[in-house]
This record gives structure tokens, sequence and C-alpha cells, in this order.
């Protein structure tokens, strides 16, 4: 179960990377990265306990076995889809600093990008990363919530 | 000369804006606020002064695509009521320190009293019905509050209470008869200031309706509205104004304070009611209209005139007396001649002089002498003589007695029921005799107000001191101008009155008033009304227990014995049903939300023929049928299973089949989610599912009725799903083309789905993203800080 979780997991989020990226022009984008990448941090969960993150990787102290508070939902989570919100908000109001209704969007091309030839942003993408990151804190949120019951 | 828009704007919004700084206020100022809140009103009396002779609308355009604007319409009658109300705010803050010294809460009860002033400003002068009902139930709010004022009080929560609930919900009848105003002239005007909503023009401007009054009436009548709209908006008023059998609730309010009460309940926001009536009066006058006030207006006048003679306590007697009042004004404006309008007009302002007047003197009685029973009290005179005055002309005001000017609008009255007469033959007779039996009352009760001061003192009396000048300036004040407005009549009129009788009137016509030269049936009116009630008072005491004891004898001829009828069974119903409903089981829950949501999506198709079934052609490949199937299996198999693990696993290939079937059906995005989704609420459900309890043996009845919900709520989700695509036309929809067509140019990419996510519908996403945060921050709180709050 582990072993498989070390393979998997860094597909899952090479995937997910990629189905935002190229989200404008193909099946993907936000949402369904979101929600990958959410599957993604499940698995971990699953593989390797609940704590496996806080003490893992964050290297932060926690008291096993503890009843469930709020030093076992990671606080970073909440931070995530606060962000995340933020950054939806405020990508849509910069075009009301232009004189433009809220939330629109817009593109531009880049053509003779080194590896990749032709590269179009679109300040969609802001507001996708809004919403990427809404869905992965707030789906993390309830899932280390209900997970540390 | 047209109004100002700023200053009619700041004169409704300074009291507002004061009200939220009262809290600062009250912490530098303490007791002394109330002198604040009187420059406040002193500031907007100024400002709707300055306006004085204007007439005309403005507006301040607000959401201009659906023509909601803030209209403001000023003319005499506008400004009559909004300076009585501005002015007698003033006195009021004047004398409230000293009346409310030592009180709790008084920063409450100067922000409650300001917002309560900013609101009735409101009412007076704004021009848009939907405005009107929001400042009209903003003044019954403040009234809550302010009758609530001693929140431990039980009488005062009673009060309140069914203040809130009489006026209230009046509101809302009127509220629908101004929707149904709106929507009519809406057709009828079709110009300018007309929204479009759904398919029915619309206006909500009262000042363009009330340019062409005939048009709309006529409009009413043909569609069969005009009595509905009559009877609605008069519920409305009725409730407000405290009209038969609607008045119980006013002589409960007294549990307010005493300020309050002159100011609310009796100058101001009972009138709102008749306010209202004098506004539309050039609208809806009529037959109808006629009998219905002056029937209405007539009957409170004398059934509230008696049960004031009826009172114990002097704040109950004041306030069936207001509520007598308030139904000669109904009654005036009732008649449908000119006089009527200035019967009803002039008596607005002499009734809000002297009965703001008495009830600022009642307080000073109560706080002095400490008591308000009326068996109590006597002989007041020698301990508050300047006090004993003022209550001497403002009681004669209310009796009528000439040359006080409570006489001339009465007299106005009486003259106006005298021509009912050649219109309505027998029943204008009724009216005239009716007026004078309920005028006799009214003597009665002055009377008997005005030997408080006079006689002897009562051996029960004790000490009584002498009001400190901030209390006596303010009725003194008033009771001055009653005695001007009596001595010069003709100086008011032509002041303020004349241009709010234009404003309420059909016809213009001259008004004039004056001591009364040669014999007239109205001064024959006031003769016996005034002899009788005279005559009669010795016997007093034997009316006063007469009419104690038929209440007493038989309970529902009382309406406050209606009142807690009513509101007693609603609330043992609510006992009853609330536990059947609301018993902390989630599946009671979700038996009612969506048994409930079934028949309302039912009801509204049925409602709006909506189900015409069309044939239902099964067109499916293969492939698709056999992925349904395997759904149509496994849901079956899930309600069949044995435990709640096997339960969700298999519900969870019903989850996938619908993934597959949107592959089979080219929806890559759709499926994509739908896997992902899929394997996180199976974990989800998982994580849960051991926290509830195996289910044991369950009556057959209870699982006869999921049963019956499933299949209903089966039912609706089929029925919404045949509707809603059955209207679909061939090929792409005309929005449908619009996305395909301009993904690529405007939004830049080739997935349509995600172009529409976030650039054509940015703002729908956006509103996706916070129901996620919110269900986030709700399970958050539900599960992590549950047990805090035990704790504490």
């Amino acid at each position: 179960m582990r072993t498989t979780a070390r393979v998997v997991v860094p597909i899952i989020l090479v995937v997910a990377i990629s189905l935002f990226v190229e989200g404008h022009n193909l099946p993907g984008g936000g949402f369904i990265a979101g929600v990958l990448t959410t599957t993604a941090f499940a698995l971990l969960y699953i593989a390797f306990g609940l704590d496996f993150l806080e003490r893992g990787i964050l290297e932060r102290d926690v008291e096993p076995g503890k009843t469930p508070s709020r030093d076992r939902v990671v606080v970073a989570y909440r931070r995530v889809f606060t962000f995340g919100l933020t950054i939806a908000v405020g990508s849509g109001l910069v075009p009301i600093l232009l004189d433009l209704p809220f939330l629109t969007q817009s593109y531009v091309e880049f053509d003779g990008v080194p590896l990749y030839g032709h590269v179009e942003i679109a300040s969609a993408l802001a507001f996708d990363f809004g919403v990427y990151c809404v869905v992965v804190g707030g789906l993390l949120t309830i899932i280390s919530a209900v997970g540390a019951e | 000369m047209s109004p100002e828009l700023s200053v009619v704007l700041a004169a409704v919004s300074v009291p507002f804006a004061a009200a939220l700084a009262i809290p600062m206020l009250h912490r530098v100022l303490g007791e002394r606020t109330g002198y604040a809140g009187a420059v406040v009103a002193l500031a907007c009396f100024a400002l709707l002064g300055s306006q004085y002779g204007a007439d005309g609308a403005v507006e301040l355009s607000w959401i201009p695509s659906l023509e909601i604007a803030l209209r403001f319409y000023v003319d005499g009658w506008a400004l009559l009521f909004a300076m009585l109300a501005s002015g007698i705010g003033v006195l009021v803050f004047t004398y409230s320190p000293s009346y409310m010294h030592g009180e709790d809460g008084l920063p409450r009860y100067y922000a409650a009293l300001l917002a309560f002033m900013g609101s009735i400003i409101g009412v007076a002068l704004a021009a848009d019905l939907i405005a009107i009902f929001l400042f009209w139930e903003l003044t019954s709010l403040c009234s809550f509050v302010l009758i609530g004022f001693h929140t431990d009080d039980r009488s005062s929560q009673y009060a309140a209470r069914m203040a809130m609930f009489v006026t209230v919900g009046g509101g809302l009848f009127m509220l629908v008869g101004l929707l149904i105003l709106a929507s009519v002239a809406g057709d009828v005007l079709g110009t300018a200031a007309v929204v479009d909503l759904g398919g029915s023009a619309t206006t909500f401007d009262l000042a363009a309706i009330l340019e062409n009054p005939d048009a709309v009436r006529e409009a009413l009548r043909e569609e069969g509205l005009f009595l509905p709209v009559l009877g609605l908006i008069a519920i409305g008023a009725a409730t407000k104004s405290a009209q038969v059998p609607m008045h119980f609730w006013l002589p409960n309010a007294m549990a307010a304070p005493t300020p309050v009460s002159a100011f609310l309940h009796s100058a101001t926001m009972v009138k709102v009611g008749v306010y209202l009536l004098g506004r539309l009066r050039p609208l809806l006058v009529s037959h109808e209209w006629t009998l219905l006030f002056a029937t209405l207006g007539l009957a409170t006048m004398t059934v509230c005139a008696i049960l004031a003679v009826a009172s114990t306590d002097i704040k109950e007697l004041l306030a069936y007396s207001t509520a007598s009042h308030l139904g000669l004004m109904v009654a005036g404006f009732g008649f449908a001649t000119f006089v009527g309008a200035e019967a009803g007009a002039f008596h607005l302002l002499n009734h809000a002089l002297f009965k703001a007047s008495l009830f600022l003197v009642a307080g000073i009685v109560a706080h002095e002498a400490g008591t308000h029973r009326i068996s109590d009290l006597g002989g007041l005179r020698h301990d508050l003589p300047v006090t004993a005055a003022v209550a001497g002309v403002a009681t004669l005001s209310m009796a009528g007695i000439p040359p006080f000017n409570g006489f001339y609008s009465k007299e106005l009255l009486f003259e106006a029921a005298v021509e009912s007469v050649h219109e309505l033959g027998t029943l204008g007779w009724l009216y005239v005799a009716v007026a004078v039996f309920g005028s006799i009352f009214t003597v009665l009760y002055s009377l008997r107000f005005l030997a408080l001061f006079v006689g002897d003192r009562p051996t029960g009396l004790g000490d009584v001191h002498r009001p400190p000048v901030t209390l006596l300036a303010p009725p003194a004040l008033l009771a001055g101008l009653a005695l001007v407005v009596g001595i010069y009549p003709d100086v008011a009129v032509r002041a303020i009155v004349q241009s709010a009788v234009d404003a309420t009137a059909v016809e213009s016509h001259a008004m004039h008033v004056g001591l009364p030269t040669s014999y007239s049936p109205a001064l024959g009116m006031s003769a016996i009304a005034i002899g009788v009630g005279g005559l009669s008072y010795p016997f007093y005491g034997r009316i006063h227990d007469g009419i104690r004891s038929i209440p007493a004898a038989i309970p529902p001829v009382s309406a406050n014995w209606w009142y807690d009828a009513v509101v007693g069974g609603l609330t043992r119903t609510s006992a009853w049903l609330a536990p059947r409903v609301h018993n902390g089981l989630l599946r009671t829950y979700a038996t009612w939300t969506l048994a409930g949501t079934c028949a309302l999506a039912l009801a509204g198709f049925a409602a709006t023929r909506a189900l015409t079934l069309g044939e239902l052609g099964i067109d499916a490949s293969p492939a698709i049928a056999l992925v349904l199937l395997v759904a149509v299996v496994a849901a079956i198999a899930v309600v069949l299973s044995p435990s709640h693990i096997a339960g969700i696993l298999t519900l969870s290939i019903l989850g996938f089949m619908i993934a597959i079937f949107y592959i089979l059906a080219s929806a890559p995005d759709l499926a994509l989610t739908q896997l992902v989704v899929e394997t996180l609420v199976l974990l989800i459900f998982l994580f849960v599912i051991e926290e509830i309890p195996e289910s044991d043996e369950i009556s057959l009845g209870r699982v006869t009725r999921d049963a019956l919900l499933s299949l209903a709520v089966g039912a609706t989700a089929f029925v919404t799903v045949v509707v809603t695509t059955d209207a679909r036309p061939d090929g792409l929809t005309e929005t449908a083309r619009h996305y395909v067509e301009n993904a690529v140019p405007e939004g830049g990419g080739t997935n349509i789905v995600n172009v529409i996510l976030v650039d054509f519908r940015g703002f729908d996403t956006m509103g996706e993203l916070v129901v996620v945060a919110i269900a986030a921050i709700s399970v958050l709180t539900l599960l992590v800080m549950r047990g805090r709050g035990e704790a504490e």
C-alpha cells in the first residue's frame, strides 16, 4: 500500500498540474485539478496515517492518539482556501481598475518561447488558480476534519 | 419651487447616521446623549424647513437597469408630517434625559428613537411604493424595540410582541396591495419609470401614479382589483393606526417609557396609517372608500372613546383617546368632500400638538407623583401649577371646546358628516349620530383627565416634586402652539395646512376656519356633544363601572381576548408540531425536507402546466443501455445490502457507471470530474459510516414511508429532467452557439467548458467557490469546534 502510494502520488500530482495548465484548451481545469490533487493527499492519509503530513513533511510535533482537535487539522489547508478565494476575487477586481466589468478575462499569446514554441497565457489562469486553491483547501479541510474523527 | 435632492436625502439619512453614532456619543456624553439627539432632530427640522413651499419629486438613481431609484416626493402633506415628526422629536429628545435618568440601556433607547425618526421622515417623503413599505416596517421595528425597552418585564415583552405582530402583519397585507397597485399602474402608465418584470410592466413610482389618478383607478376597476387593493391597504393602515378591531395593541404599547408613547404612539407612528390614507386619497377616493373609511373611522372614534372612559390608568386613557382621535382623522379622510380632507389634515396637526403635550404631562405626573392610577391622583394643581395650566389647554383642546384648536378640526368633521347626508341619505344620518355620540365620551374622559388637577388631593398621594425645566418646557411649548393655533387658526392654515389639504383633496378649495358666527348643523352637534358630556359628568363613576362590567361578563367582546386566543392557539399548535418535524434525528429532517421539496417542485410544475408529457422515445446505443442497466442493478443492490459498508461500495458502482455513461456520451470533463469526485465521496463516506450504528429491525410502517418518499423523490427528479429537457430545441440553442463561436476568439481557449466556467460565467463560478469555502468552514465548525461549546 505504502509503496504504491509512493509511486502513484507524484504521478497524480503531475497529472493534476498538467490538467490545470492545459485546462483552457483540453479537458481539465482548476476544479478537476483541485479534486485530483485532493485524492493524492487522501491516498497519503490512508497509506501513512493522519499525522504523517504533519510529522514527516512539515516536521511538526503532534501528540499521537490525541482526540480530534484543531492541530490535527493542518492549518495550512484553511490558509489555502482563504488564499484561493482572495486570488479569485482579486483577479476579478483587476479589470475594474482597468475600467472593465468585474471578472473580465483576456489572454496574450507568445510565439517562439524556447521548448514550447507557442504559449498562450490567459488571464483566466489566475482565476482558475483561485478555483484550484479553494477546491484543494476546502476539500482537504473537510477530509482531514472528518478523517480525524 | 422644486425640492433639493441633497437636502431631502440628508433629512432622511442624518437620523440613521446619528443612530449609528449613538453608542460612541453615549460614552462621551453619558445621560446627556438626549440633547445630542435633540440637535439632530433640530437639524432635520431645519433641513425640512428649508424645503418649505417646495412641491415635486426628486430621485437618486440606484439600479438604473431595473428602474429602481430612491424617489422622494415633497409637498405640503409630506412636509407637514415630516416636520411634525422632527419637531416633536426635538422636544422628546429634550425631555428624555431627565425622564430616563438612571435607566440602563440608554444607547439602545436613543439609537432606536433616532432610527425611528429617520424612518418616519422616510415614510413621509418617499415616493416609491417599495421604499414606503420599507420605511413603514422600520417604524414598526423601532416601535418594537422601544415598547420592549424594559426587556426583563413580562408585560413589556407581551406588549412589544403584540404591537409587532399586529402592525407588521398589517404591513404585509399592505405590501400585497401596493404590489397589485404597482402592477396595474405599470400597465396604465406604460412609459418611463416602468420596469419589465417577467412580462408585465410594473411601476413603483408613486409620484407618477398620483399624476394620473383617474386612469389608474379606471384600470383597477376594469381588472376587478379596485376592492382588493382598497381592502389590503385599509388593513395596513388600520392596523398601524389602531383602528377597530385592531385598536387593542395601542393601550398595551403604553408599557413603553412615556416619551416614547408621546412620540411614537400618539404623534407620529400611529399616524402613518392616516398619512398613507391622505396620500392615496386622490387615487382611491370613491363611494366604497367613503363607506369603508367613514364607517371604520367613526366606529373607532366611538368605541375607543367609550373604552377611554373605562380606563383606570392615565396612560391607558390617553392611549384609547389617541385611537379615538385617529378614528376621527380616518373618518375625515373617508368623506369624499374637501371638508373631509380638511378635517383629516388639520386634526393631524392639532392632535399631535395637544396629545404629545398630554403624554408628556402624564409623564411628569407619573415621574413626580410616582403613580399613574387615575383613582390615586387628584388636586395636582397645588403641587404642579404650571403643568396644570399646560394640561388644561391641551385637555380642553382634546375635548373640542371652543376656542381651542381641537374644536376647529372636529367642526370640520361634523360638517363633512352633515354633507354626507346629501349623498348617502339614512347612512349619512347614522354617521352624524355616531359622531356626536362618540364626541360625548370624548368630552367625558377629557373632563376626567382635567379632574386630576382640580379638586382635593386624595389622602394616599405622597409628596409631589416640582418637575425640572427640561421636563416642563416641551409640553408647555406644544400647549402654547396649540393655544396659538386655537386663537389664530387661519395662521396655521395659511402656513401649512392649506397645502397639505391640497395634496390630499381631490379638488382644490380655499380653506377657512374660525369661530362660528352663525348657527350651522355642525355647531349644533358640537353643542350637543359638549352639553351632554358636561351634564353627564357627575355620573362618570357609574358610566365607568358600567362599561367595565361588559367585557368582564362576556370576554369575547374585547379584541384583546381574540388576540390572546389566536396567539395562544398558534403557540399550542407550534408546541405540538415542533417535536414532530424537529426531533433531532437526521432522518426526520431529511424526510420533511425532501417531501417538502418534492411537493413544491411538483406543485410548481402542475401550476405552470409544464407537465405535458410528450412521447418518451428511448434512444440509446447498446453500450449505454448496458451501462445504465448495471447502474440500475447496483441501485437495487444498495437497498438490499446487509451492511452500511457494503451499501456504500455498491453505491459507488452506480457512480462509476455514470462516469462511464458520460464518457460514452462524449463528455470527458464531466466523466473525469465524476470519477474523481466519486472516489473522494466514497472515501469520506467510509470515514463517517463507522460512526453510524447498524440498523435494527425497522417497523413495516417506516419502511413503507421511506419507500414512498424515495419513490416521490425519484419521480420528482425524473419529471424535472423530462420537463426541463423537453423544451430543448433541435440542434444547438442560441446560447450554446454563442459559446461555441466565441470560445476561441474571446476566451482564448478551445475547452469550451472551461472557458464558460472562467470567462463567460465567471461570476457563477465565484459563487460556487464561496459555497465550497462555506462548506469547509461548516465542517470545521461542526466537527472540530464541537467540543468547545460543551466544555464551556
